[in-house]
C-alpha cells in the first residue's frame, strides 16, 4: 500500500496559514517581502499537491476533538480522486494568481494585508477541499466567507467596496443558516457527520429526507451564488482584480459545487431536479445579462454566474464528475479570463469600462493572445478545455432526456458566444476609445507569465487535461463519463455547440462593431438592455426587507418597548429602586463602588440563608 | 480544646488581618497583609499540606506583596486626612458582626456542616499516592496527569496576563484623558 | 495538631473571610481594597485545605495550587489597572471615582 500521506496533507493546509499568521504579525509594513513570502508558500502547495495528484494517494486521517455522547467532533483529512483533482486545481490556480498579484498590487500600500488575507484565503478553501467531515467543512466554509468579506473590502475607503463586502457576507449567512441546520438535521437523524459514515448510511437507507439535501443545498446556493441567492457575485467584483480571478471564479464559487459532489449522496431526487432546473435556466439568464454590461470584471461575473449554473445542472443531472470536471477546466480559463481583464484595467490605467477600451490588441499582445485563447475556451471551441466539460453536460441532458435543461443550457451556450464575442470586439479590436486605452502598455512579466502559463497551457491544452492526466489513475471516475458521452462531433451537443459558437461570436463580432463608443444593443433597443441590465433579485430583496422583514422588526421593537421596557425595567427595575430610593434618601445610587458591593454581599447573603435554611 | 500551636497562629492571623483593615496608612496595611498571608500558611503546614505552605509564603508574602508594596510606594498616595471617619467604622463594625454571626450559625447552629462534627482529630495520613500525602511529589505527579489541561491552561493564562500588562502599563497617548 | 477539627480551621477561614470582605466594603484606598480581597482569596484556599486534608484526597491541594497561581496573574493584571487608573484620574480613592452614578 502507499505510504502514509497524511503528514504531506498537514504541510499543505497549515502552510498557508503559518504564512498568513506570519505575515499579519510581523510583514505588515514590509509589503513586498509578505507578497513572495505568500507566493513561494501557495507554489510549494501547488508542488505538493501536483505530487499528491501524481502519486494517486487516498489519504485518511482523523483526529477526535470532543465526544459528546454518542456524538463526536473531529478534524481529519478524507483525500479522494475528487479532492485531489479539487486540491490540485486550487493551488494551481492559485498559487499563479499569487504571481499575478506580486504585480498587480505593486503600488498598493497595504499589500501586507492582502497577502495575508490571500495566504488565509487559501488555508480555508484547503481546509473544505480535505475536510472529511460537515463539521469541518462548515467551519472552513465560514473561513472561507470572512476570508472572501476581507478580501473584497480590501479598498475598505470606498463606500462600494465596503457595501459589496457586507452584501457577500450577508448573502452567504443566508445560505449558511440552511447549511447548519442542515448539519444539525444529518446528525439527527444519522448520528455521525463523518462524510464516509453517512454514506453508509445513506446506502442503507432507502429513501434520503428530501429535507436533509435541501438544508445542505442552501449552502451550496449562497456559496456558488446560485439562484436566488446569486445577487453578491457581481458586487464582490469590488475587490482587486487578483481576488476575482481567485474566490469569486476559480476556487471559492466552485467549493460549493465540490461540497455538492461530496454529499450527493444525501440529495434526493426533488433536490437535485431543482439544482438541474435552476442551474439550467441561471446558466441562460445570466449569460444574457452578461451582454448588458459595460464593466469588464461584471460581465465576467456574469459568465460565472452562467458556469455555475452549468455545473449545478450538472450535479442536478446526477454527473458529479462532471460537475467537478468542468469546474476544473472553468477554474482554468476563468482565472485567466479574469487576469487578463485586471491585467487590461492595470494597463489601461485602473478603467473598466469595455466601451471605452478597444484596440488593445497591438498593444498588449500577450494579453489579447491570452484572453482570445481562454474566451475561445469559454466558448466551448472544439477540442479547447472548455469543449470537453461543458459539451459533455449538454450532452448529459440530452442523453438523459431532459430536453427544456437542454434547451437552457444550447441558450446559455448561444449566450456565452454572445458575450465573448462581445467583450473582443470592444477590448481588442477596432480602435481605442479614451485616452487610457490609447496609452495602454503590456503589463510586467509577473503579471504576463501567470497568464501564458494558465491561458496557453492549460485553456488549450484542455485536452491533455482531458485525455493524459485523467486515465493517469486520479480521475478514473470521470472517463467513463466522458467515454460515453462526449467525443461524438454528430451529437446533438456538438451541432448545438457549433451552431451557436459561429452564429454568436461571428454575429457578436459584426454587430458591436457598427456602433462606436456605445453599446450596439442599447442604440438598437434600449428596453431589452434595460431588462438584461436591471438587477431584479435586488428589487425583489429591497421590497422584503423594507416592507416585510421592518415591519416585523417594528412590532417586535414595539413589544420590546411595552413589556421588556415599560412592564419589566420601568415598572420592576426602575420602581423597586425608585421606591427605595424615595425612602433613603438615594444613598444607593451615589456612585460608590463599595456601596454596590455591600448590595452585592446582602444579596448573596440571602441566596446563602435561602440555599441552607430551606 | 484545640492545639496551642493552632491558637497561637489562628492569633496571628486574625490579628494581622485586623491590622490590614483598620490601619488607615496602606504600606501597614501591606505588612499586616504579609503576616496574615504567612499566618494562613503555618495553617497550611498544621494540615500537612507543606508544600502549599511553602508556596503561599513565596508567592502570595513574597512576590505578590512585594509588588504590591511596589505600586504602594510608585503611586504615593497620601494618608486620607481629617476625623478619623467613625461612620464608617461603625457600618464596617455592623458589617462585621453580622457577618461574623452568620458564620457562626452557620457552623454551629444550622446543622448544614455535618462534616464539623465528624472526629476532633484529622484521620491519619496515608502512603497511597492517590490520597492526600505531604510530597511535593504527590503535587507533581497529580499536575502532570489527571491536571495536566487545567495545567497547560494555568500556564497559557499567566502568559495572557504578561501580555495584558505590559499594553496596559505601555504608556499610549490615547490612554491619557 | 492532635485536637483540630476541621471546624476550627473552617472558623479561621471563615472569620479571615468576613474580614476580608468587611475591609472591601468599608476601605476606601483601591489597594487596600485590592488586598482585602486577596485575604478573602487565602481564606477560601485554607478552607479548600482544610477539606482536602480531612477527607484525604489531594484534588483540594491542588486546587489550591492553581488558585495561587490564578490569583498571582489576577494580582499583576489588577495593579497594572489601578495604575492605568491613577494615571488617568491621579486618584485610587474608590470615592472619587463615581462615573457610574451619571
Amino acid at each position: 500500500m502507499s505510504p502514509d500521506f497524511s503528514s504531506l496533507v498537514h504541510w499543505i493546509l497549515f502552510l498557508p496559514l503559518g504564512a498568513a499568521a506570519f505575515s499579519a504579525l510581523f510583514l505588515r509594513r514590509a509589503g513586498g517581502f509578505a507578497a513572495w513570502f505568500s507566493t513561494a508558500a501557495a507554489f510549494g502547495i501547488a508542488g505538493l499537491s501536483l505530487y499528491l495528484l501524481a502519486q494517486g494517494a487516498d489519504v485518511r486521517w482523523h483526529v477526535e476533538l470532543a465526544k459528546f455522547g454518542g456524538v463526536s467532533l473531529g478534524f481529519g483529512y478524507l483525500l479522494d480522486a475528487h479532492a485531489r483533482l479539487m486540491l490540485f486545481v486550487v493551488s494551481f490556480v492559485a498559487a499563479w494568481i499569487h504571481l499575478f498579484s506580486v504585480g498587480y498590487m505593486q503600488e498598493d500600500a497595504a499589500r501586507g494585508r492582502f497577502f495575508a488575507g490571500l495566504s488565509i484565503f487559501m488555508f480555508s478553501i484547503l481546509g473544505i477541499v480535505v475536510a472529511d467531515n460537515l463539521l469541518m467543512t462548515f467551519i472552513f466554509w465560514e473561513l472561507v466567507g470572512f476570508s472572501s468579506y476581507m478580501l473584497i473590502a480590501h479598498y475598505f475607503d470606498k463606500d462600494f467596496a465596503a457595501a459589496a463586502s457586507k452584501k457577500a457576507f450577508i448573502v452567504n449567512r443566508v445560505g449558511d443558516l440552511g447549511f447548519i441546520l442542515g448539519i444539525a438535521m444529518c446528525l439527527s437523524l444519522y448520528g455521525t457527520l463523518d462524510f464516509a459514515a453517512l454514506k453508509d448510511h445513506a446506502a442503507a437507507a432507502k429513501t434520503i429526507p428530501v429535507a436533509v439535501g435541501a438544508l445542505l443545498m442552501c449552502g451550496f446556493l449562497g456559496k456558488s451564488a446560485q439562484f436566488p441567492l446569486h445577487v453578491w457575485l457581481t458586487d464582490a467584483m469590488a475587490g482587486p482584480t487578483p481576488v476575482s480571478a481567485l474566490i469569486h471564479a476559480a476556487t471559492m464559487v466552485a467549493a460549493g459545487v465540490y461540497f455538492m459532489a461530496r454529499v450527493s449522496f444525501l440529495l434526493a431526487p426533488e433536490v437535485l431536479q431543482f439544482i438541474a432546473i435552476s442551474g439550467a435556466g441561471m446558466a441562460a439568464l445570466a449569460g444574457l445579462c452578461a451582454l448588458a454590461q459595460t464593466d469588464i470584471k461584471k460581465s465576467l461575473a456574469y459568465s460565472t454566474l452562467a458556469h455555475l449554473g452549468i455545473m449545478g445542472c450538472a450535479l442536478g443531472l446526477g454527473h458529479p464528475e462532471l460537475a467537478l470536471m468542468h469546474m476544473a477546466m472553468h477554474a482554468f480559463f476563468k482565472a485567466t479570463l479574469f487576469l487578463g481583464a485586471g491585467s487590461v484595467i492595470h494597463g489601461c490605467h485602473h478603467e473598466q469600462d469595455m466601451l471605452k477600451m478597444g484596440g488593445l490588441l497591438k498593444k498588449m499582445p500577450l494579453t489579447a493572445a491570452t484572453f482570445i485563447a481562454a474566451t475561445l475556451s469559454n466558448c466551448a471551441v472544439p477540442f479547447l478545455a472548455g469543449w470537453y466539460s461543458k459539451d459533455a453536460i449538454i450532452e448529459a441532458a440530452w442523453h438523459d432526456g431532459h430536453l427544456a435543461i437542454f434547451a437552457f443550457l444550447s441558450l446559455a451556450a448561444l449566450a456565452t458566444c454572445l458575450y465573448s464575442g462581445r467583450m473582443i470586439r470592444l477590448v481588442f479590436l477596432g480602435e481605442a476609445n479614451s485616452e487610457e486605452a490609447a496609452h495602454a502598455h503590456e503589463s510586467p512579466w509577473t503579471m504576463t507569465l501567470p497568464l501564458v502559463v494558465l491561458g496557453l497551457v492549460y485553456s488549450v491544452a484542455g485536452g491533455f487535461l482531458a485525455s493524459t492526466l485523467l486515465p493517469a489513475g486520479s480521475l478514473q471516475p470521470i472517463k467513463p463519463a466522458l467515454d460515453a458521452i462526449a467525443f461524438h462531433l454528430t451529437a446533438p451537443s456538438t451541432i448545438v455547440g457549433l451552431l451557436s459558437l459561429v452564429l454568436g461570436f461571428l454575429g457578436a463580432l459584426k454587430f458591436y462593431g457598427s456602433v462606436r463608443g456605445a453599446d450596439a444593443l442599447q442604440v438598437v433597443s434600449p428596453r431589452t438592455y434595460h431588462l438584461l441590465e436591471h438587477r431584479w433579485m435586488d428589487g425583489v430583496y429591497r421590497w422584503y426587507v423594507d416592507a416585510v422583514q421592518r415591519r416585523v422588526a417594528e412590532f417586535i421593537a414595539f413589544l420590546d418597548l411595552l413589556l421588556i421596557n415599560g412592564v419589566a425595567v420601568r415598572w420592576i427595575g426602575g420602581g423597586v429602586p425608585a421606591v427605595l430610593g424615595y425612602l433613603t434618601g438615594r444613598s444607593f445610587h451615589r456612585g460608590q463602588t463599595r456601596a454596590y458591593a455591600l448590595w452585592i454581599v446582602i444579596g448573596s447573603l440571602f441566596l446563602a440563608w435561602f440555599l441552607i435554611a430551606r | 480544646m484545640p492545639d496551642g500551636l493552632f491558637i497561637f497562629f489562628a492569633a496571628l492571623t486574625l490579628g494581622a488581618a485586623l491590622l490590614l483593615v483598620l490601619s488607615r496608612n496602606a504600606v501597614t496595611s501591606a505588612m499586616g497583609m504579609i503576616l496574615a498571608l504567612v499566618g494562613v500558611a503555618a495553617d497550611f503546614f498544621l494540615l500537612d499540606a507543606y508544600f502549599l505552605g511553602v508556596l503561599q509564603v513565596l508567592v502570595y508574602a513574597g512576590a505578590v506583596m512585594v509588588l504590591f508594596l511596589f505600586i504602594i510606594m510608585l503611586l504615593d498616595t497620601e494618608d486620607p486626612q481629617g476625623a478619623y471617619p467613625w461612620k464608617t467604622a461603625a457600618l464596617g463594625l455592623a458589617v462585621f458582626f453580622l457577618l461574623a454571626a452568620s458564620v457562626l450559625w452557620l457552623f454551629h447552629w444550622s446543622g448544614a456542616v455535618s462534616t464539623v462534627k465528624a472526629g476532633a482529630t484529622p484521620p491519619e495520613l496515608s502512603t497511597n499516592p492517590a490520597e492526600f500525602v505531604t510530597a511535593a511529589k504527590a503535587f507533581g505527579r497529580l499536575l502532570y496527569s489527571k491536571y495536566l489541561l487545567p495545567l497547560e491552561i494555568a500556564g497559557f493564562l499567566l502568559l495572557v496576563a504578561l501580555v495584558g500588562v505590559v499594553s496596559l502599563s505601555k504608556d499610549n497617548p490615547e490612554n491619557q484623558a | 495538631m492532635e485536637n483540630t477539627a476541621l471546624a476550627h480551621h473552617l472558623l479561621l477561614a471563615g472569620l479571615l473571610f468576613v474580614l476580608g470582605l468587611t475591609g472591601v466594603l468599608v476601605r476606601r484606598n483601591l489597594l487596600v481594597v485590592y488586598m482585602c480581597l486577596e485575604l478573602m482569596l487565602a481564606a477560601a484556599t485554607l478552607a479548600l485545605v482544610a477539606f482536602s486534608r480531612f477527607n484525604r484526597t489531594m484534588d483540594g491541594a491542588v486546587l489550591v495550587f492553581f488558585v495561587i497561581t490564578v490569583a498571582a496573574a489576577e494580582v499583576a493584571v489588577g495593579l497594572a489597572l489601578i495604575v492605568a487608573l491613577f494615571r488617568k484620574r491621579g486618584t485610587v480613592q474608590s470615592d472619587a471615582l463615581t462615573t457610574l452614578r451619571d
